[in-house]
Formats: structure tokens, C-alpha cells, sequence
């Protein structure tokens, strides 16, 4: 264990652990838009910045990213002074440059009092702030379906060669992490859509709900081993099944004891 | 005592009493969460049964989690979903073959029965006692329904 002080507060932490866990923990609100804990720390988007400062060092300060710092005994840290918020508020106004129709960056943006971005807005910008999140857990999923590609201002994620991804199963992971909603997705009646690839849902076999694509249960059931059957239904009715079985065992029980 | 949760399924009337109990013992910004145990009907004359996580000893969820958002709480025995973790994939929403994995669709995360930690609220409330609780003992720590 080790103890820091966060805004004041001593704060007791595992060792190892980043900074942006322990304020997470202690229901700190930082911003951190390319996090997620599925997936290592990246520190692509620089919003969780944070003040750091010992006893022993004099009154110097540093600035570092919550989400890549190890916790350390004795550390001093603030995460909403003056200078840190002047840092975030910087950071946020080039993320308005790059993505000036996003309702999630305008919003983060106005907490932050940004609501005009002080540079050039970028012609025909989409909403993606290239945090590689989408892909990361594309990654760490086992698929690697999909990449970012090309340089600079040309860069932007994309499925290998810009075709439909063969390796994309149509999980949607990529869509539920992306912290500014950018990947498109459709489903509509069997069929799911998803960077130009299209998908069947399987349907329950009892009601007809669906909840994954065939290709991810494909996937699931070779790579993980799990019997291809316990897609046929879905929760509801596997739950229906399960209490229809519970009551012959539970009627056989009691013939048997008569 | 980390307690486990046992269920009796004749004693169960479909009150629907532990449904209540679950959603409130587990909320989300301030509003109750979905419930994790259903009482359903089991077809056999007047007879319902708590439908609930098994805590299987080879677990569909677990094995389809492929970023390991589902792992043993080595004390209690359950099968605990981390939501900071949890992409949304519904792979273990597919692939329990209870139907015990769930989504929430009010607040959009993926849930399941954690036996509340180690006191499963729902046996509290239970007004027949078809849920009961039992000391979670190292020869008892496996599933039983
Ligand atoms: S599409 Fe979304 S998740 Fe992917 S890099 Fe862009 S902003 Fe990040
Ligand atoms: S929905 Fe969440 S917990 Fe379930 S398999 Fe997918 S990532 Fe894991
Ligand atoms: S033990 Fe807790 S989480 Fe599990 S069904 Fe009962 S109330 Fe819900
Ligand atoms: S969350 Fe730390 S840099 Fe993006």
C-alpha cells in the first residue's frame, strides 16, 4: 500500500496502480477520453493531466497523464488548480479545432468555459479524435479488424485497404468504446451493418430476439469452446428453459420420495 | 461470514419480492438497477422458481469475456462482471445457456447476480425462504442450485 494526498485528502492506493484508478476510485471527475480499462493506458488524449508535487522537491511541480502515472508514496497531487484546468482548457480547444460538430467534445468543451476554438477548424472534420480506442480493444478482443491508417493530418481509422474488414466480427465494441461516438453502425431486421460489412443476428429459436452476430458466435465457440447450442436461445428464453427443467426435477423428486 | 445463496424452487410463490430487493440493492446513478434473479413458472401446476447465476464451476461468461471482465471473487464464490472493464459486446448475454448474464437496457450496462458481495440480499426478503443463505465453508464454496 501507499499513501498520497489527492486535492488534500490522504488517500490510501495500491502500489502499482495509476493515478487515474485512485481518483476514479474516490469519485473524482478528470476527463479522460482515451482510457478505458479493457485495454492498457495509451495516453493519446492528454485531458487527464493532473499536478504533481513531493514534499522533497522544493516546491517544483510537474504535470503528468492520470492514466500513465504509477502511484508513489508521499506524492501531492491536484487535480483541478488554476494551471491544471488552464492545460485541460488548451487541450480542449485543439480538440475543438479537430472536431468542432462533436457534442461530447462542445460539451466537455463548455465545462471547461471553451466554446470557440482560438485555432483553425479543420475543413470537413469528422468527429474522431484519433484516440485509437477503437482499435486498441479491436486489438486486445483478438480480431484486429480494424487499424489507423495513413499520417498526420491523413490520418484516420480505417479497416485495412478501406474495404469491409474480414476480420471484423460485428461485435460493435468498437462503437460502444468510442468516447465520441463516431462509428456508425445499422441493425435492421437479421442483417447488422457495420463498416461496410454486413452480418446475420442470429435470431432466438424460441421468440426471435437477437443479440449477436453469427460470426462472433462462430468465433466464440472455436476460440473460447463454447458448444455452438447455447447461441440457439436467448437469455429470456434460456431462462424460461431453466425453470421448466427446475420443476419436472423438483416433481421427479417428489414421486420418487412417495 | 461471506454467505451463498441457496434456492429451494417449490417454496416460491412468483412473489417477485427478490426481483425488488435485487434492483435496489444494486443501483445505478440513484435509480435502481435491473434485477439480476427472476421468479418464473415452471409449467408444472402452481409451481414457480427463482431463476438465478448458478456461479457455474465452468462458466459460458467468463470463457466468452474476451477482454476478462468476468472473474471469480476467490471469497464468495460468485462470478463478478467489472463494468469499467466490460466493452458491451453481449458475448456472455449470448452465450449463458441460463440467461443470467443480462443486459440492462435502461442504463446500458451489461449485469449479473455477484451474490451481493457475499450477503445476497434477495434471501433476506424472501417471504417463503426459497432463498436462503448458507456460510460459504471451503468444502460448500461450488455451485449448488
Ligand atoms: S473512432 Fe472513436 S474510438 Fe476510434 S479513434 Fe476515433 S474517437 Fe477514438
Ligand atoms: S458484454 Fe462485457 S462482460 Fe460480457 S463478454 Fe462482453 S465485455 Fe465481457
Ligand atoms: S444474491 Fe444479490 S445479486 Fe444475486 S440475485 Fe440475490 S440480490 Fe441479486
Ligand atoms: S485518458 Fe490519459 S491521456 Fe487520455
Amino acid at each position: 500500500m501507499v499513501s498520497l494526498t489527492i486535492n488534500g485528502r490522504v488517500v490510501q492506493a495500491n502500489k502499482g496502480e495509476m493515478l487515474l484508478t485512485v481518483t476514479r476510485r474516490e469519485g473524482i471527475d478528470i476527463p479522460a477520453l482515451c482510457h478505458h480499462d479493457a485495454v492498457e493506458p495509451f495516453g493519446a488524449c492528454r485531458l487527464c493531466m493532473v499536478e504533481i508535487t513531493k514534499k522533497e522537491w522544493d516546491g517544483w511541480t510537474n504535470y503528468v497523464a492520470a492514466c500513465l502515472y504509477p502511484v508513489e508514496d508521499g506524492l501531492i497531487v491536484q487535480t483541478h488548480s488554476s494551471k491544471v484546468n488552464e492545460l485541460r482548457r488548451t487541450v480542449l480547444d485543439l480538440l475543438l479545432a479537430r472536431c468542432p460538430n462533436s457534442p461530447e467534445i462542445r460539451q466537455l468543451a463548455a465545462e471547461y468555459g471553451v466554446t470557440q476554438t482560438a485555432y483553425e477548424e479543420i475543413p470537413d472534420a469528422d468527429n474522431c479524435i484519433l484516440c485509437g480506442l477503437c482499435t486498441r480493444v479491436c486489438e486486445r478482443l483478438g480480431f484486429k479488424a480494424i487499424s489507423t491508417v495513413g499520417r498526420g493530418h491523413d490520418k484516420v481509422v480505417a479497416p485495412p485497404l478501406k474495404e469491409a474488414p474480414p476480420d471484423c466480427v460485428g461485435c460493435l465494441s468498437c462503437a460502444q468504446v468510442c468516447p465520441t461516438n463516431v462509428i456508425q453502425y445499422k441493425d435492421e431486421g437479421n442483417k447488422r451493418t457495420i463498416w461496410n460489412k454486413s452480418f446475420e443476428l442470429i435470431a432466438c429459436k424460441q421468440c426471435g430476439k437477437q443479440i449477436i452476430t453469427r460470426d462472433f458466435a462462430e468465433a466464440l465457440s472455436s476460440q473460447r469452446n463454447i458448444p455452438a447450442d447455447y447461441f440457439e436461445l436467448c437469455d429470456e428464453c434460456h431462462r424460461k428453459e431453466l425453470s421448466v427443467k427446475m420443476g419436472s426435477i423438483v416433481s421427479w423428486s417428489r414421486e420418487a420420495a412417495s | 461470514m461471506k454467505q451463498r445463496l441457496i434456492v429451494t424452487p417449490d417454496l416460491c410463490t412468483g412473489c417477485r419480492t427478490c426481483e425488488l430487493a435485487c434492483a435496489f440493492a444494486h443501483p445505478i446513478k440513484g435509480k435502481p438497477g435491473r434485477s439480476r434473479i427472476y421468479p418464473l413458472p415452471t409449467g408444472k401446476s402452481e409451481m414457480w422458481t427463482p431463476v438465478v447465476c448458478l456461479q457455474c464451476d465452468d462458466p459460458a461468461c467468463a470463457k466468452s469475456c474476451l477482454v476478462d471482465a468476468i472473474t471469480r471473487n476467490e471469497e464468495t464464490g460468485a462470478m463478478e462482471l467489472d463494468n469499467d472493464k466490460c466493452v458491451k459486446c453481449m458475448a456472455c448475454v449470448a452465450a449463458c445457456p441460463f440467461g443470467c448474464s443480462l443486459h440492462d437496457t435502461l442504463h446500458d450496462l451489461v449485469v449479473k447476480c455477484d451474490l451481493c458481495g457475499g450477503d445476497p440480499v434477495c434471501a433476506h426478503f424472501c417471504p417463503t425462504k426459497a432463498l436462503t443463505c448458507r456460510p460459504v465453508t471451503p468444502t460448500r464454496r461450488k455451485a449448488v442450485v
